[in-house]
């Protein structure tokens, strides 16, 4: 399946900042961030189609998948 | 108090009054400063340091009554407070339990070559009396309790450590406080106001063990402080004055490497 993904921050470095990528049917949000070498500790919000989400949602064909890294400092 | 207004009356001019003659005012009718100021807003004189403000003498004293809180005093938390000071919020309680280093240098407001080594609260508080002596400044230098909460009316989130934001997020919910949130990393910060309503910071922050993820602290570059401490103090500024902000049914996130700033609307969660 289709989807498009969508990387912020420093998530993007060495990566991309939006690309459309092919996953099988039924992957995790969490198998994504592996597959792109994404530290899971280090994702703050996730956002499916807008809506907040997390690692252990399910993407479904042509949704578009956000991940925020976790801002820290002060 | 009649003749301190008659004093005041009769020196202000063209709708404003000096510092050196509120001053004068204090020192001749035996007032703190923030009493005079009190009573030249009130008499809708303007105190000429903030006649720049773009703010009618009764929103002035509103930010005068206004008491705020600032949790964490280094880069964000500086610059909040420096800002607020400026404006003429009337009260801040600064928390910080630390004393400034070499590598503070790089962005902290109050961090200076005299400054190292001292507890950064003191050391703000110094500088702060300097700017506006008509501001009441509380310097603690401890971690943030419950207390500090209930001491102000807005509190302004500029720690470092996602553990003591949700437990300070706890602590404003519990005692119905606005919490003004920001946070910065290298080239990228994030603002926004968590409210009971919105959950803001459990959202941005969905596992508190993420603490250990980044043992090291994190690098940050000195223009990401001031744009996002600029937007937490306009915030709380806009919460004393009763103005709308769509930060309070959002959150923004800053890029300032591509130069992108994206609203994020509050979302219900979806499993």
């Amino acid at each position: 399946m289709q989807l498009t993904v969508k990387l912020f921050a420093f998530f993007r470095d060495g990566r991309f900042k939006e690309e459309g990528r092919e996953y099988p049917a039924g992957t995790k949000v969490g198998e994504i961030v592996a597959d792109l070498g994404i530290d899971p500790d280090e994702v703050g919000v996730v956002m499916i189609n807008s809506l907040q989400s997390s690692l252990k949602a399910t993407v479904a064909e042509g949704d578009n998948l956000a991940i925020f890294p976790v801002i820290g400092g002060g | 108090m009649d003749g301190l207004r008659r004093f005041i009356r009769y020196k202000a001019a063209d709708g404003c009054i000096a510092l050196i003659d509120e001053l004068a005012a204090a020192a001749a009718f035996e007032q703190p400063l923030a009493e005079v100021e009190e009573q030249v807003l009130r008499l809708g004189i303007m105190p000429r340091r903030y006649m720049r403000n773009c703010l009618s003498c009764d929103q002035q004293l509103r930010l005068l009554r206004a008491r705020i809180c600032v949790i964490g005093c280094g880069g964000l938390g500086g610059s909040v407070a420096d800002i607020l000071t400026r404006t003429g919020v009337g009260y801040l309680r600064l928390i910080d339990p630390d004393s400034f280093e070499e590598h503070n240098l790089n962005r902290q407001r109050f961090a200076t070559v005299a400054t190292l080594s001292q507890p950064k609260v003191q050391a703000a508080r110094t500088a702060l009396m300097a700017i506006n002596p008509a501001v009441n400044i509380d310097a603690v230098q401890a971690e943030f309790c419950e207390t500090d909460v209930l001491a102000a009316e807005v509190v302004v989130d500029a720690l470092d450590s996602a553990e003591k934001r949700l437990i300070l997020a706890a602590f404003c919910t519990k005692y119905g406080r606005s919490l003004v949130h920001g946070a910065v990393r290298e080239w990228y910060g994030q603002v926004g106001i968590a409210t009971a309503a919105n959950n803001l910071v459990a959202g941005l922050y969905p596992g508190a063990v993420q603490e250990s993820a980044t043992p090291s602290p994190p690098q940050i570059i000195a223009p990401t402080v001031a744009v996002i401490a600029g937007m937490q103090a306009a915030e709380t500024c806009k919460l004393l004055l009763g103005l709308p902000s769509v930060l309070s049914s959002s959150w923004l996130s800053c890029n300032l490497l591509d130069c992108e700033y994206e609203l994020i609307p509050d979302s219900p969660s979806i499993p």
